[in-house]
């Protein structure tokens, strides 16, 4: 059997060499920008190009998080005055933190409740909720905009982060929503009937038998809310104005100053707006792969 | 916070205390600070958003405000939003439809002119007269900034035209006349015989992307011929499907393969980077291009020098696009006007802050006043001695070649160029010539299509 | 207790429950969807807001008569139908890989899934960063393996713009058709294969006849709700190409969008909007259809 085991070897050794190389396609854009972003300045545009920086730095990721002048100084005549995008960084990031966790929180509890409701009692309109629900999560978000964006200049809530949040709800309740169905459904009510009969209320049922069993479903329906919402240019492109408020996708595309543009400072830009999502994925993939097995997930 | 805000808002800090020790030891404000403010001290607070383009002078001309704010309103600051240029009508809808304009705008004119026909702005012949109506530098006057049935509603910040860019070591070496003599067809030989003799280089670099940059550029090409968009002297009918703009798209056609292969996506960015980076010889270009060399390509930089634009061998007229770029003040929802209006003024009035206006990005922006223009201040800087021609003709012998699409042959202000450029009707129509490989022809009648369209549904700017 | 009075006992805790989805969803999501509707009917200048005048069906007609409709239209379903024939054919053969316990495959499997989670606008500026044609680093590598003879306008020319975008949007979504699939194959049972393998069928056979069936529900599934999303996706091309070159790279969504901004046509923008709206109504009913929802609601 010698000859057998050889054969498995080289298909397993050509296997592993084939996931690599895909596996390295796939991550080369990425791997390649976290390169660039620890390069100084004279590294980035050298010829032949380096994977591994000759000299690493961390100077575009202190301007970031510091605040540098990003101007050109015309022949170094003079100096430039006046906040640049880069200073507002750490400030975008924040804007940006609030407005994805505040939307995944209204969208979470709005959807969790009605999945509840939808499926554990009988009204009108029941059936109908769910796939009302599935069309929503199909529009297109360039339907969505102006309109909300008219509704926000009624309502005054322009170049507010407020703004942003309702935004986002739009477009991540319909998907959660349709996920807790889905979830919600998968759970056998007779746990439920058993505590009922033994004489607990229902928001005891609810907060004590279902929300935990629901966890899965619910840590699923929040990961893509939170995607969808640190990804969104969108409606930030429209409903904010002024740069205080302004969210770190719309911001960081700010960077393209017009004649002037800083690759490595975009790179590390890029880098850091990775990172959380990353952190994310990496702490709950298994849930990720969960949800997509309990219903279609928006992309 | 930076270390500048913070400075900034340390003085700001320290100021506030002072002021309120000298309440209190019985002295006023008004009097400690009389001579230098003709109005009462303004106790409002918060941010005044000012718009600019990108670029270190509208953050200049922030600070000469800012320093405007520490003596008469120290509850304010200014603070500078630059706005890119490919992104200047979308920040424009959503703002004003958001009824959140900034306080104060600096833009290019075409959009001030619009805004100003459509009523959005607030007259400021009060300011014009106070800064002193006979400043202007010789050969412009008021309405190039815009003004609309005999009001002024802009206040000029600089102008800026876009000139011919040249590699004078490449002209040099391979032999080619003084690019000041040239007409079209010596700069389209020029662009030849580049191409031809230098590896890895283009003969010209312009922008033919679907974009703003490309509108400015062919609209040089286009007047320069004696074409136009609209006839300012006829209600503005469009006049754009003419031979005169056939002969300006023909002529983008026969530069193309002597320009880099990308140019058809280029806007402003990449015509800076093609010149500064030694892709191409020669380039149209405003005066940023020799900012950004000098910081980053000595040697390009010591080559190149700027002119007037090649001349039509037709008409003899050599235009370039000129921006004349003024301070505007949307009306509604503004409340900081007044305060808006004195720093304005205390900035216009300033030498100090205008010289340092100029210097911040040479020579991109132009003085716009004769006092400013023949100071002494403003030749202390390195350009006036390394490129004095160059600089000279971006400031002043520019002018008398000026022209833009918001005052076409200098005809009258057009209130339908920001809808023109808004959206890339001219530069759409390049590239119907350069990319979908129509005829000149073609391609104009499809911009006059356009352009009807832009007249009838805005006619209203006229009435 | 019976199933009938625990779902029907109270009900006003259900109402209660499904309330602030109702409010929700009428306020954020019905309500912009009137909005738009009527606004299809209207024209409005964003910058004047007193001069919105009813248009009847004016600015359907223009959008029908407005080629770059109809070219934004052809370029959108180009864009769709080859992103996901390549997310489809890439996804399902990444499954493939993946569906092994090897040591290590949780690693690989993290690694391929990852494109997924990255910001629309991290992957436009990497792109525009890579494929950029004379520093960056794609063209370096094909220049110096000698595979081009010289650099590629990756963005320049309208074809090569659209096999970028394209090459975008496949990197950025093929993890989904991975994540699809795989979930599907963990549960194929292993029986099949067995008896296949019984009958001597080899490796590619087992592939048509045991595991594509099997596939076959999830992939419908998957591409029908692909083709609705890509079809309506606006970041991957504006953010990437904003359109250009020209307006080559045009889909419904970027033409809307300029109506809407840049030409200051909201009415216009809405219409654009409406016609997707229609569109996708269409979609979906095919999908409802084929994926057979519904069915399972008469069992309960």
């Amino acid at each position: 059997m010698t000859g057998d085991a050889w054969w498995s070897a080289t298909k397993k050794a050509s296997l592993y060499l084939v996931l690599c190389i895909v596996t390295l396609t796939v991550c080369f854009p990425l791997i390649w920008a976290l390169s660039t972003s620890l390069k100084p300045k004279s590294e980035i545009f050298a010829t032949p190009p380096t994977l591994i920086p000759h000299s690493t730095t961390l100077e575009n990721y202190e301007a970031l998080l510091g605040g540098r002048q990003q101007y050109y100084q015309s022949g170094g005549a003079s100096q430039a005055m006046g906040p640049t995008p880069a200073q507002f960084f750490t400030r975008w990031f924040v804007n940006s933190v609030i407005v994805t966790l505040g939307s995944t929180l209204i969208s979470i509890v709005v959807s969790t409740l009605a999945a509840y409701s939808l499926t554990r009692f009988r009204y009108w309109g029941r059936s109908v909720i769910p796939y009302f629900s599935l069309l929503g999560y199909m529009m297109p978000s360039i339907i969505f905009v102006f309109p909300l964006f008219l509704m926000m200049v009624r309502l005054e809530l322009t170049d507010n982060l407020l703004s942003l949040v309702f935004g986002y709800v739009c477009i991540t309740l319909p998907f959660c929503m349709w996920l807790m169905w889905a979830f919600m459904r998968s759970i056998p009510i007779e746990i439920e009937e058993a505590a009922l009969i033994d004489g607990a209320s229902r928001y005891q049922v609810f907060a004590q038998v279902v929300l935990p069993t629901a966890l899965p479903g619910i840590i699923a329906a929040s990961i893509f809310s939170i995607i969808v919402s640190w990804n969104d240019y969108l409606f930030g492109r429209v409903f904010i104005n002024s740069l205080d408020n302004l969210t770190l996708t719309v911001g960081v595309m700010l960077f393209f100053e017009g004649t002037h543009v800083d690759w490595g400072l975009l790179m590390a830009a890029s880098v850091l707006m990775t990172v959380p999502m990353a952190i994310l994925f990496m702490a709950l993939q298994r849930h990720l792969v969960a949800g997509f097995g309990a219903g279609a997930v928006k992309g | 916070m930076t270390s500048n805000d913070r400075t900034r808002s340390r003085s700001l800090l320290d100021r506030r205390n002072f002021l309120g020790g000298a309440a209190a030891a019985g002295i006023g404000a008004r009097s400690l600070f009389g001579a230098s403010s003709a109005s009462a001290q303004s106790t409002k607070t918060g941010t005044i958003r000012v718009w600019g383009e990108p670029g270190p002078y509208g953050g200049t001309a922030v600070a000469a405000m800012n320093e405007w704010a520490q003596k008469n309103a120290p509850g304010l600051k200014f603070e500078i939003e630059t706005i890119p240029w490919d992104g200047v009508y979308i920040k424009l809808m959503t703002d004003l439809a958001a009824r959140r304009p900034p306080s104060l705008i600096s833009v290019e004119s075409p959009i001030a002119m619009q805004m100003m026909a459509e009523g959005l702005l607030l007259a400021v012949d009060d300011i014009a007269d106070k800064i002193g109506r006979d400043r202007l530098v010789e050969g412009v006057k008021w309405d190039y900034w815009g003004s609309w049935k005999g009001k002024q509603y802009v206040i000029p910040a600089h102008h800026q035209p876009h000139l011919l860019l040249v590699r004078m070591d490449i002209v040099n070496e391979l032999g080619l006349k003084d690019p000041d003599t040239w007409d079209w067809n010596d700069l389209l030989n020029a662009a030849k015989t580049i191409t031809q003799k230098k590896q890895n280089m283009a003969g010209f670099c312009m922008a033919l992307g679907r974009n703003l940059c490309t509108d400015y550029h062919f609209a040089a090409l286009l007047h320069a011929a004696g074409g136009r968009m609209f006839d300012a002297s006829n209600k503005f009918e469009v006049a754009f499907d003419s031979p005169e703009t056939v002969e300006a798209l023909t002529f983008v056609k026969e530069l193309q393969p002597y320009m880099p292969k990308g140019a058809v996506e280029y806007s402003f960015l990449q015509v800076v980077d093609a010149h500064v980076t030694g892709q191409t010889a020669m380039s149209f270009y405003w005066g940023r291009t020799l900012g950004r060399a000098a910081e980053e390509a000595k040697p390009i930089f010591e080559a190149t020098e700027a002119f007037n634009h090649a001349r039509n061998p037709r008409t003899s007229r050599r235009s370039n696009w000129n921006d004349f770029q003024g301070w505007c003040i949307p009306a509604q929802n503004n409340p900081y006007i007044e305060e808006v209006k004195q720093a304005l003024l205390y900035q216009q009035t300033s030498k100090e802050w205008l010289v340092k206006y100029c210097h911040s990005l040479m020579p991109n922006v132009a003085p716009t006043y004769k006092d400013i223009a023949n100071s002494e201040e403003l030749k202390n800087h390195p350009f006036y001695k390394s490129k004095p021609k160059t600089v000279d003709t971006y400031f002043k012998s520019s002018l008398a070649n000026s022209s833009s699409t918001a005052n076409e042959l200098l005809q009258g202000s057009n209130p339908f160029s920001g809808y023109v450029h808004g959206r890339s009707i001219l530069a759409q129509t390049v590239q119907k010539v350069v990319i979908d490989n129509q005829t000149p022809q073609q391609a104009a009648k499809w911009g006059a299509r356009e352009l009807e369209a832009i007249r009838r549904e805005n006619i209203r700017l006229l009435g | 207790m019976s199933r009938f009075s625990f779902l029907s006992s109270d009900r006003a805790v259900g109402l209660l429950f499904i309330a602030p989805f109702v409010v929700t969803a009428l306020v954020f999501m019905v309500y912009p969807i009137a909005e738009a509707i009527r606004m299809a009917f209207f024209n409005y200048n964003p910058l004047r807001p007193d001069l919105v005048s009813y248009a009847g069906m004016s600015n359907f007609e223009f959008i029908f008569s407005d080629p770059l409709f109809w070219s934004s239209f052809g370029q959108g379903t180009v864009w769709t139908l080859l992103s996901i024939l390549f997310q489809t054919v890439f996804g399902v053969g990444i499954a493939l890989l993946l569906h092994r316990k090897l040591f290590g495959m949780a690693i690989f499997r993290g690694m391929l899934l990852f494109p997924y989670i990255v910001p629309t606008v991290v992957i436009a500026l990497i792109w525009r960063w890579i494929f950029n044609p004379e520093i960056g680093v794609v063209n370096y590598g094909l220049l110096s393996v000698g595979l081009i003879g010289e650099p590629i306008y990756w963005l320049s020319t309208p074809t090569m713009a659209m096999a970028s975008t394209i090459m975008l949007n496949v990197w950025k979504y093929t993890p989904f058709v991975v994540i699809c699939v795989l979930a599907r194959l963990q549960s194929v049972p292993l029986e099949l294969y067995d008896a296949a393998k019984v009958d001597g069928a080899g490796a590619f056979r087992r592939f048509l006849d045991v595991t594509l069936p099997q596939l076959r529900e999830v992939l419908i599934v998957v591409i029908v709700f692909r083709t609705i999303w890509t079809f309506n996706k606006f970041e991957e091309i504006y953010l990437l190409t904003k359109g250009g070159p020209g307006t080559s790279t045009f889909n419904l969504a970027v033409y809307s969008f300029e109506q809407s901004m840049a030409s200051l046509r909201l009415g216009v923008g809405a219409a654009t909007g409406v016609v997707m709206m229609i569109m996708l109504m269409i979609g979906s009913v095919v999908y409802l259809r084929v994926a057979g929802f519904g069915n399972e609601e008469k069992e309960a």
